[in-house]
């Protein structure tokens, strides 16, 4: 009987807890989370925000979970400080938890740029569902909106907002929205699709200042024009929440460290999830790739591990899919080759009319990048290909065909099943 | 458990398993009328073709399968009685995030409705109507095979 804590309530959380459960019915299982909210599709938050997802389908699992699977979930609790010597947890109501084996799973947080009147009221970030609510109860008293950053919570903030009848213009510094995950020629694209749906984008600008005493009445740009509006939400990235970790002897960087079993540098104390430094296949060294599904892998074999199992995790590579007003795009790993360097290749088939965009980088003939737009059904043929670091020297000239597909890698990737026979 | 096999040395690449699914999950399940209907049914299955052989794709319903984690609107779910990935409509809000991930290519956009399509072995008919509609039986039912590859 053993007592394993989980600190996060979110997709490693509970996918860790989910694999502790699998083998170990009888040890204690505690989740600390600092929300009020017992687990939710925390992706779903923007779709909440946009009056196309009811709070009863935002749950990522029943409320009888927690009771059926003999977990206990102590929420609106703030862990302070965890003293790996003494394997306890110190929260900010005084009492302590302690532990036989810990996971940290404590995720990220919006961060929020160095800009004047950042602070003020009615700028959010869109992280929890608590933001969704306080974004949304501002909305009556709302006709123009400002979002800051083009990256996906940006715009998917953006997207919500104009769904709400918002008048909502989107401040980009860089030249194009989606710059960590698409090309210029993808970003196009998307770009077009938003403005066309009355989502103004303003590109290669930055905020300087959020003006207005009490309520906020513009956004002060960079080049000195001033938006109107009434409401900023910023998404100009996160940060991973390590604090709990960089205040101990545990190893952090960017994020918090961890091995090929998610331990951190103390070999009872696990980490995943947002907050949680791997490695990354396709880059070949550490990175944090803060994303759900890569958060349930990790949770899964992090519980895994606490339990006495052994799950190997190589890492992750960077994945999003994303769909804007009816055009679906897909991006994995490194969408622009190296210039310069003859190791890499790009094969794209670009179909400005359709909107059809392929687009495959290519590192000493294994796929280290895909960028997929409108036609994106092959998208895990290629991942798997990237995953599996299988050479594709025999097939690059069919890699962009239509009918390329699973028939043709079938002998090169592990498959769990044999289906043709 | 039962499972999609596919002999493929049969399979000519006739694709009347496309149209016979396309049609067993359109609204009225007659051909005429099924081309007729507002929102045209989509196979959940496509033959590809490789090296002059044809291969039926379609779900495996793997056990761990990576769509059901990728689900970020928690709309898949592994069910072991079933041996199936069930797919809550009401949940799903068309991320592509399973698409996304499968390592078969098996789940296609259905970008109009905003809904993945995956096989869901036709479960309230006698047989799935992929190996009904066979003419050389290169589909076949039967249960469950582990094998290693």
């Amino acid at each position: 009987m053993k007592q394993f804590v989980i600190i996060g309530n979110s997709a490693a959380g509970i996918a860790a807890a989910e694999a502790i459960r699998k083998t170990d019915k009888q040890s204690a299982v505690t989740i600390i989370s600092d929300e009020d909210y017992p687990a939710y599709c925390r992706c779903l938050i923007s779709y909440y925000l946009a009056g196309q997802v009811k709070e009863d389908k935002i749950l990522y699992r029943p409320e009888s979970f927690y009771k059926e699977n003999n977990i206990t979930l102590l929420l609106n609790k703030r862990v302070e400080r965890v003293d790996p010597k003494k394997n306890r947890l110190i929260c900010a109501d005084k009492t302590q938890v302690s532990f036989d084996a810990l996971l940290l799973a404590t995720g990220s947080s919006p961060r929020f740029p160095d800009v004047k009147g950042i602070k003020k009221d009615n700028v959010f970030g869109l992280r929890t569902i608590k933001d969704a609510m306080l974004v949304s109860e501002r909305l009556p008293m709302t006709k123009a909106a400002c979002v800051l950053g083009g990256g996906l919570v940006g715009l998917k903030a953006a997207y919500a907002l104009s769904k709400r009848n918002i008048d909502t213009k989107v401040i980009v510094k860089s030249k194009q929205v989606l710059s960590q995950m698409l090309d210029w020629t993808a970003a196009g694209f998307v770009q077009r699709r938003l403005e066309e749906h009355g989502v103004e984008l303003v590109l290669g600008q930055d905020a300087a200042e959020i003006i207005g005493e009490g309520d906020i009445k513009a956004v002060k740009l960079d080049s000195g024009k001033a938006i109107g509006c009434e409401l900023v939400v910023v998404g100009k990235g996160v940060k991973p929440n390590i604090e709990l970790a960089s205040e101990t002897e545990i190893k952090t960087r960017e994020g918090i460290i961890a091995n090929n079993l998610l331990q951190t540098s103390i070999p009872n104390i696990y980490t995943a999830g947002d907050v949680c430094e791997s490695f990354d296949i396709t880059m070949g060294g550490p990175s944090i790739n803060a994303l759900w599904p890569v958060a349930v892998e990790q949770g899964r074999a992090a519980g895994t591990n606490m339990a006495g199992g052994n799950i190997i995790y190589d890492g992750s590579l960077g994945m999003n899919a994303l769909e804007f007003f009816g055009l679906a795009v897909i991006s994995l790993g490194m969408y622009k080759m190296l210039e310069g360097d003859s190791a890499y290749e790009e094969l794209v088939l670009n179909n400005a009319k359709e909107e059809t965009y392929k687009k495959i980088v290519l590192k000493n003939n294994v796929i280290i990048g895909v960028i997929l737009a409108k036609n994106i059904s092959n998208s895990g043929v290629f991942l798997s290909l990237m995953r599996n670091k299988v050479d594709v020297s025999v097939f690059k000239n069919n890699l962009l065909d239509d009918c390329f597909g699973y028939p043709a890698i079938k002998d090169l990737v592990p498959s769990e099943e044999r289906i043709y026979v | 458990m039962k499972q999609l096999y596919y002999e493929v040395r049969k399979c000519l690449g006739c694709r009347s398993c496309e149209i016979a699914c396309a049609l067993a999950h359109s609204l009225s399940g007659e051909l005429y009328k099924a081309l007729g209907e507002e929102k045209l049914s989509m196979p959940r299955e496509k033959v590809l073709a490789c090296g002059g052989k044809n291969y039926p794709v379609s779900c495996r319903h793997c056990e761990g399968a990576l769509c059901v984690d990728a689900c970020m609107a928690g709309a898949l779910v592994f069910d072991k009685q079933k041996g199936q990935v069930m797919h809550d409509a009401e949940r799903c809000v068309g991320c592509w995030m399973c698409v996304m991930v499968c390592p078969y290519g098996a789940i296609r956009p259905n970008i109009l409705d905003k809904m993945p399509l995956r096989c869901d072995k036709c479960t309230d008919k006698d047989e799935p109507a992929c190996v009904a509609a066979c003419p050389t039986q290169a589909v076949i039912e039967q249960e469950k095979v582990k094998a290693k590859t």
